[in-house]
């Protein structure tokens, strides 16, 4: 959101309506599981340093994962 | 492997608390806890680095099922900065040094329960996000903090 400006509209709907729903309900619409290449092919990785595992991520998973910095 | 529910993030909730297990959900999932209406996959846990927090939370990990090798528990239990768990009922990231957040127990004190999950605040998500400076945290930062915005609104109108 840029500064002084107000949310969208539908934001704002939607946060109203998920303020109604009860955590449960809330918890099921949010969890997706969807297998992202590279980073779901291992069953278990560690990183010494948080540094370390952002530059593992910018090297070897797909761009357009997200994971990648700005 | 099934999404991550309500079922698992309770057990993962009675099981450390029944070790004594100290952490706080953080990155999006702790926003989803607190009402962000969002989509992720993965379920973050920000843990206290300690001896005894480790211990604790391999013995829990473990009763939920998640496969640890003795390497891979001495590795959770001595608090390697960022551990990926893939090898259990669900997926798990333990995060012991968050971008963003200086100590553990400057965001315990900050901390939101939501139905006994512990939760970091949400300046303390929106700082470790903005911290991380990925594309995808990029994304998704102005709607999470104009929800912070009117979650901060809401809690002023019920004081």
């Amino acid at each position: 959101m840029r500064s002084g400006k107000s949310p969208p509209r539908e934001w704002l709907a939607e946060f109203e309506a998920a303020a109604q729903r009860p955590l449960e309900m809330r918890l099921r619409y949010a969890f997706i599981r969807t297998h992202k290449p590279v980073l779901d092919d291992a069953p278990y990785r560690s990183f010494d340093t948080t540094a370390d595992y952002r530059r593992w991520c910018e090297e070897n998973l797909p761009d357009w994962l997200g994971y990648g910095c700005v | 492997m099934a999404a991550f529910e309500y079922r698992q993030a309770a057990e993962v909730r009675d099981a450390f608390a029944r070790h004594g297990v100290r952490y706080l959900f953080l990155g999006k999932s702790g926003a989803i806890l607190l009402g962000f209406p969002d989509t992720t996959q993965d379920a973050d846990l920000f843990v206290q680095r300690s001896q005894d927090n480790g211990r604790a939370l391999v013995i829990a990990l473990r009763e939920l099922g998640f496969d640890l090798t003795e390497e891979q528990a001495a590795e959770v239990e001595h608090g390697k900065d960022f551990v990926q768990l893939k090898n259990g009922p669900f997926d798990l990231d333990l995060v012991f040094a968050p971008d963003g957040i200086e100590r553990f127990e400057e965001a315990w004190e900050r901390r939101l329960e939501v139905e006994g999950f512990p939760v970091c605040h949400l300046d303390d998500i929106i700082a470790s996000k903005a911290a991380t400076n990925r594309v995808k945290d990029r994304e998704s930062l102005p709607r999470l903090r104009a929800f912070r915005e009117y979650w901060m609104a809401k809690q002023r109108k019920r004081q």
